[in-house]
């Protein structure tokens, strides 16, 4: 075989392995000779830079196109790190450049138009891009239209940061910018959203930054929520690295924002109003505007999709993959989307040979810090069912509330080795 | 193994088709299970990081670690967790993958 592949992998191996999958699938229809078939994939995230490359694993004669505005990707997973001190932005920021070597085409800019009867692509300026199948994984926009007060405007004075990039900039500056004894304030928003467990590993990092450098600061989240993932971890983690700096609000007992006033620097909930130093607002959230202008969204804002393939119930042709879409039990997650990722790009390369698609499984490992040598996490193995995607039962859930120390700097460690290895699989 | 043993195994794996339609969990295809480790374990099973590197391992010494998850026998952070999600077959499935001697 070739030893000439670039990535480390074999894409013999890949083939054989796809080709043997499919192997038995005795009614395929004859396929005519015709040119390549095309991938389009919008988005290069967790999601769409591993379908894309994954695609082409499976298949080097389908051509991948995938549409992105940026020659890298920042990741949000480790960018919590970034506000804490101890990461580089340049760190959690990924170079395209190996899925090109790989075979992956880029078209530099916004998807803004999906013609699913056309089957092509647009973009702002150039011409349409035809697809056999199409693989959308845009992650999230932000809702700005949700709570009274913040807008996108808003969010340059009160950042998200929930895109990693110069948000994350914006609210670590504002934190070294921050006297001691300030209060840092936090808004969470229901489910769902982009990475459950990160506001409170977010509150954690911003604490560790605070105790070292301005020690009589508080932080105060205001949830709109009743429980989170992973809470009891997180509640004997903050308290035992950070002693009564993070103060948690739950819905129940006020704490959901109802109104934010950016000039005053506050957040208005029922009863109450909470004035910040610094405010980090989590604003609620829908699948990214390509989706839901090409018409791919229910009335939740997400995408729902089939639990086998991840195509679109509402166009064929077209799967969504990642935060945008519906994925029953799996979470948010950069993990997950991964997953998904790679189901995904098994079942187009099967769908365009006119193929049934494989039995999936996917899979979730999330990795949180509370502080640098204090891991936590949450796994889970998932698998479709009757009523879509759910958890393979008596399997996964959280590290142990009883663990001593070093296992806690156990799953700090592999936290970072996972993170070595995903981005290694997706940009590696 | 070798890679004809190996292709037999992974089309006996794979008999069952799955479609849209169908209601039941069954075992996953063998190369979607192997690559769901690439996730924590690099991809093509090569961990540039702390966390083990799967590839060059015998299927033997793989299906030992993961039943002994699975069981509870071996300890762990998080594979215990992880391998109570697969059937033996699929567990089998996975180690004859890591195994395979076309690399």
């Amino acid at each position: 075989m070739t030893k000439s592949n670039v990535h480390g992998l074999s894409r013999r191996r890949f083939v054989a392995g796809a080709a043997a999958g499919i192997g038995l699938a005795g009614f395929s229809r004859p396929v005519r000779a015709q040119a390549a078939p095309r991938v389009v994939v919008i988005g290069g995230g967790f999601g769409g830079a591993t379908a894309a490359k994954y695609v082409r694993m499976f298949d080097p004669a389908i051509q991948v196109t995938m549409i992105d505005p940026a020659r890298s990707h920042i990741t949000c997973p480790f960018s919590n790190y970034v506000l804490a001190g101890f990461r580089t932005m340049d760190s959690i920021t990924h170079s395209f450049i190996n899925l090109r070597a790989n075979g992956v085409t880029q078209v530099l800019g916004t998807a803004t138009v999906i013609d699913p009867v056309a089957k092509t692509v647009r973009l702002a300026v150039g011409d349409p891009i035809p697809y056999d199948r199409l693989i959308v994984s845009p992650g999230i926009d932000l809702r700005f239209d949700a709570v009274p007060g913040y807008d996108e405007a808003a969010s340059e004075k009160i950042p998200h940061a929930w895109k990693a990039g110069a948000q994350t900039v914006l609210l670590r500056q504002q934190l070294e910018s921050m006297r001691d004894g300030g209060v840092v304030l936090m808004s969470v928003p229901g489910n769902p959203y982009r990475c459950p467990p990160g506001p409170y590993e977010r509150a954690a990092m911003i604490a560790h930054y605070l105790k070292a450098a301005k020690p009589r600061s508080k932080i105060l989240i205001l949830d709109s929520k009743e429980m989170f993932s992973k809470q009891p971890l997180f509640q004997d983690g903050w308290k035992a690295l950070y002693g009564d700096m993070i103060e948690w609000v739950p819905a129940s007992k006020d704490g959901i924002v109802k109104r934010v006033d950016a000039g005053a620097m506050t957040l208005h909930t029922d009863f109450a109003q909470h004035k910040g130093d610094v405010i980090n607002f989590i604003a609620p959230q829908w699948a990214g505007a390509i989706a839901r202008s090409a018409g791919l969204t229910n009335q939740t804002g997400f995408c729902p999709v089939d639990p086998v393939t991840f195509e679109s119930t509402v166009h064929r042709g077209i799967h969504v993959i990642g935060d945008s879409s519906i994925a029953g039990a799996l979470p948010k997650s950069g993990f997950a989307a991964n997953s998904e990722g790679k189901v995904c790009a098994m079942a187009v390369v099967n769908l365009l040979k006119g193929k049934p698609a494989e039995a999936p499984t996917y899979v979730n490992t999330c990795y949180s810090l509370v502080g640098p040598d204090y891991g936590i996490s949450v796994a889970g193995v998932y698998k479709p069912g009757p009523q879509g995607i759910v958890e393979v039962p008596n399997s996964g859930g959280t590290s142990p509330r009883e663990a001593p120390l070093d296992a806690r700097k156990a799953e700090a460690v592999f936290a970072e080795g996972w993170y070595r290895s995903i981005t290694a699989d997706i940009y590696g | 193994m070798k890679p004809r043993a190996m292709a037999a195994a992974l089309l006996a794996a794979c008999a069952v088709l799955w479609g849209p339609s169908s209601a039941e969990a069954q075992d996953a295809n063998p190369v979607l299970l192997a690559l769901s480790c690439a996730g924590c374990h690099g991809p093509e099973g090569r961990s540039p990081g702390s966390i083990p590197t799967l590839w060059g391992r015998t299927a033997a010494n793989v299906l030992e670690s993961l039943a002994g998850f699975k069981s509870g026998q071996r300890a762990s952070t998080v594979m215990g967790r992880i391998a109570k999600g697969y059937t033996d077959t699929e567990l089998e499935a996975v180690a004859r993958y890591w195994a395979q001697p076309a690399r």
